[in-house]
């Protein structure tokens, strides 16, 4: 192979393997550019056989509340199944948990039993909220535990403050001499600015 | 323009780096060539990031598809309104647009601070020039708009759909001040904490600017959730994703200082705890930024699993580290001067608010982080999921006592209340609000939640309009005044006081739209053309749903697919609305982007009918979500008014003496208008 021959070879691969980098970045910009990351494939069948004489367990808004509103959809949203598959056109992955969602209710399956059974499958991830059992009752505790913490130090700091200001005032010490009616002008004056 | 742009963006990383220095080294050795030469790098660095953003500008407007950042935002024939605004609508467009509001901010902080707040103004600068070249290197080393492609591609890849609204043209800037701004009080807390001067001067300042936080962060909180309702299709205005949550936290924290800071300038207490409230406030706003583009949490925005959360960790936790240090070494100077008289007193009340303000920023602060901490706790896997239930169960009732302490604290009196005084105060509003209850119980309302919201309503309300007509009859009665003449010169003598009411009012009217959700019912309908459904609202209507059919149109950059859908009430033809479906394509009409939705609503004060296009199953056939959201659009009109009431609080007044830690001076014969406060007051 001459020179010029290999240099306008190599020339040619390089700039095809340019334009196939540049279309795949592209490419992959697009997808990374989607409205929310999406894994279609994230679906994962959750059927139970139906129970003996099955019928109903509940009305579909029961079902829309208890249930779908409290599973995550787990197409890479945020949001929960009954949100999902009405706001996201191209989402997969609601339309297909929500199908799963019916055929337990269908075969007589409780809310319970069936966000259970979705947590089989998903793992925690599958609710919208952790159960409040185990480490994720901390979760649940801690902002009242520090409230109430917090509400015990402002007591407590309101009471030193009060009894500093009794230590700071001993008996003796002259009292303002105003009327009742000075006295409330004074206050709103103070309140005036509030 | 776009070279001198790039070119300008590397000056300003050296100004600001110099900025910073000689600010530090001029305050620290008392030399003013130095402190001048500082306060000349920080207008200069404002302008060097001016040039920078106008050359981002120019490449974004010209279609410079040779910058990665307009091939990544921009399509040839996107409309020319969101050619604009995707300079925020990206990484590293946002990163710079951060940059330009703060070194604009700083530069208009630095020109005021250099004669009136001179012993704090060189720390003050240096701060912010740190806090500038944190965004600035981290614009250019890791998120450098100007950075290019190999290869110019024909056409860029356009803007996420869900941006194209006229609310995200205004919602990110306006959320960007906000948070932005908590840097200038940050800075000149710690310009206070190095001088050991956190005096009045230094209140003055901070408290300003934790306004112009306060007003951008609730301008731009309410436009993002209505961006959200309109946009987004999922009949709802807040989700507590972590990127919300995030504007939500140094809202909270800065609302709570606004309320702390009256006590501070009256009775000179809470110091320490106003410098912290300050400090916390900047740190969560960067907590905040850090969390939403690190990709630590899960959220909706698309700035996560970006490569800058790193350097935003290193620096949350620098700062921190800063502060903590500060405040640690000047704990004797923040003591309090004053004492407290009673535990019912304004100021005790002010502590309560507090307490509240800050437990619900740490109930979201842990709620969004808790993923993270079950996570490593538990060594799981994946981490678990912590959506709305979570937010709700733990915030509404901190939300409710919030609510209540907002029509108490009006009422107690500073330093003490009697309990003839407290009797008087709280008769009408304790009327107003069990009289709401009471008529709401009569109606047939049965959620207590709900309730007890609209109880709480009514008490807030009635304190507010007690405090109104109090006042209002006493200009009546001594300057002789029409009631709309008492009320305008009762509002412009006394703005933040009157301008607070008016917030307050505000934030009723946002809790009752809130528990307005309470009753929000949804119906999944399936309609062939020709087909009629009929359901009932929450009110009683009777709706009926008539489909035109299907149809689809074509306009720039968007192919739309609507449903013609009549809604009757009550018999009665209301209008057609049209749902739609919108895929959007580039210039060589090429599909990007997932289709997106467009609902249609309709919206009256007492509830909006939402109509979303949720599937096409054939050529003829639509599935829709019909929702019914009562009060939806008082949250719009309490926003509104809090902006208002947040306007008349910031309007500039002339600076009167307040009464300070003592009964100061309130003996002298007042002015007239004094009269007339206390005669409203008391």
């Amino acid at each position: 192979m001459k020179r010029r021959e290999f240099l306008t070879r190599a020339a040619a691969v390089t700039a095809v393997a340019m334009i196939a980098d540049q279309a795949h970045a592209q490419q992959q910009g697009a997808q990374g550019a989607a409205n929310v990351p999406m894994d279609q494939a994230a679906a994962r069948s959750v059927r139970r056989p139906p129970k003996p004489n099955a019928r109903p367990s509940m009305t579909d808004r029961e079902r829309d509340d208890n249930v779908e509103k409290a599973i995550h959809c787990q197409c890479g949203c945020t949001l929960d199944v009954y949100t999902c598959r009405t706001t996201d056109f191209a989402c997969q992955v609601s339309p297909a948990m929500h199908a799963d969602i019916k055929a337990l209710v269908e075969g007589g399956y409780t809310a319970q039993e069936i966000l259970d059974s979705f947590v089989d499958v998903y793992g925690e991830r599958a609710l919208m909220a952790p159960r409040p059992q185990g480490f994720n009752l901390v979760g649940y505790v801690t902002p009242f535990v520090a409230f109430a913490a917090g509400a015990i130090a402002v007591v407590g700091v309101l009471r030193s403050w009060k009894a500093r200001k009794a230590v700071a005032q001993p008996a003796g010490v002259p009292t303002l001499s105003a009327t009742p009616d000075e006295l409330a002008r004074l206050d709103a004056a103070i309140r005036d600015d509030s | 323009m776009i070279l001198i742009g790039e070119l300008a963006l590397w000056v300003a990383l050296l100004m600001s780096a110099w900025t910073m220095i000689v600010s530090f080294a001029g305050g620290t050795q008392r030399r003013e060539d130095l402190i001048v030469s500082g306060y000349r790098g920080m207008y200069a660095t404002f302008a060097m990031t001016l040039l920078a953003s106008i050359g981002l500008w120019t490449a974004l407007l010209t279609n410079d598809f040779s910058l990665k950042y307009v091939a990544g935002h921009v399509s040839a024939n996107m409309p020319a309104l969101y050619t604009f605004t995707s300079f925020w609508s990206g990484q590293e467009g946002s990163m710079l647009f951060w940059a330009l509001i703060l070194s604009f901010y700083a530069a208009i902080a630095i020109y005021f601070a250099s004669t009136r707040n001179r012993e704090l103004a060189p720390f003050a600068n240096g701060t912010l020039a740190a806090i500038i070249l944190f965004f600035i290197a981290t614009t250019c080393f890791k998120a450098n708009p100007f950075a290019r492609n190999a290869w110019i591609p024909v056409d860029g890849a356009g803007m996420n759909p869900q941006l194209q609204n006229p609310g995200m043209a205004v919602h990110p800037p306006t959320l960007y001040l906000g948070y932005v701004a908590t840097a200038i009080p940050f800075a000149f807390a710690v310009a206070a904490l190095i001088t050991r001067r956190i005096d009045t001067e230094w209140l003055a300042v901070v408290r300003r600017w934790a306004l112009v936080t306060w007003f951008f962060l609730t301008i731009g909180i309410i436009l993002g959730m209505w961006w959200a309702y309109v946009e987004l299709g999922w009949s709802g205005y807040w989700a507590w994703d972590p990127v919300e949550n995030a504007s939500f936290l140094p809202w909270l924290t800065i609302t709570a200082f606004l309320h702390s800071i009256m006590i501070q300038e009256k009775r000179g207490m809470l110091r320490k705890w106003n410098v912290v409230l300050v400090v916390v406030s900047f740190l969560l706003a960067i907590l905040g930024t850090f969390l939403t583009r690190s990709g630590v949490v899960e959220s909706v925005h698309a700035f996560a699993q970006s490569p800058i959360g790193t350097w935003f960790a290193a620096f949350t936790i620098g700062a921190t580290a800063v502060t903590i240090y500060l405040v640690a070494t000047r704990l004797r100077d923040l003591e309090a001067k004053a004492s407290l008289e009673s535990m019912a007193s304004r100021e005790a009340a002010f502590l309560y608010n507090n307490l509240v303000l800050v437990g619900i920023a740490f109930a979201v602060l842990w709620g969004t982080l808790f993923p993270i901490i079950s996570q490593w706790a538990t060594g799981a896997r994946e981490k678990i999921t912590v959506g709305p239930p979570f937010f709700n169960r733990v915030n509404i009732p901190l939300g409710l006592l919030l609510l209540a302490l907002t029509g108490i604290g009006p009422l107690i009196a500073w330093r003490r209340a009697s309990v003839s005084n407290l009797r008087r105060q709280f008769a009408t509003p304790v009327i107003v609000g069990v009289a709401t209850a009471v008529l709401l119980v009569a109606l047939g309302m049965r959620n207590w939640y709900a309730l007890v919201a609209y109880l709480l309503c009514g008490f807030v309300a009635g304190t507010i309009l007690q405090e109104f007509y109090k006042g209002v009859n006493a200009r009546r009665t001594i300057h002789r005044e029409s009631a709309v003449t008492g009320f305008i010169h009762l509002v412009a003598r006394n703005r933040r006081r009157y301008g607070g009411y008016i917030v307050h009012a505000g934030i009723v009217m946002l809790f009752a739209a809130f528990a307005g959700l309470a009753f929000k019912v949804d119906y999944d309908v399936t309609l062939n053309t020709g087909d009629a459904h009929e359901i009932t609202d929450p009110l009683g209507h009777r709706w009926r749903f008539v489909s035109q059919g299907l149809s689809t149109t074509q306009r720039k950059n968007t192919k739309v697919l609507s449903l013609g859908l009549e809604a009757w009430r009550d018999g009665k033809l209301v209008e057609v609305m049209r749902p739609e479906k919108r895929t959007y394509f580039n210039a060589r009409g090429e599909q990007i982007f997932n289709p997106t939705t467009e609902v249609a609503y309709r919206t009256n004060p007492s509830l909006d009918t939402y109509v979303i296009l949720a599937g096409v199953s054939s050529v003829d056939t639509a599935e829709i979500r019909v929702s019914f959201n009562p009060l939806v659009m008082w949250v719009w009109i309490g926003g509104f008014v809090m902006m208002i009431g947040g306007l008349i609080v910031m309007w500039p007044q002339a600076e009167r003496r307040r009464p300070q830690a003592g009964y100061v001076s309130v003996l002298a014969p007042e002015a007239a208008d004094a009269k007339a406060s206390a005669l409203a007051g008391v």
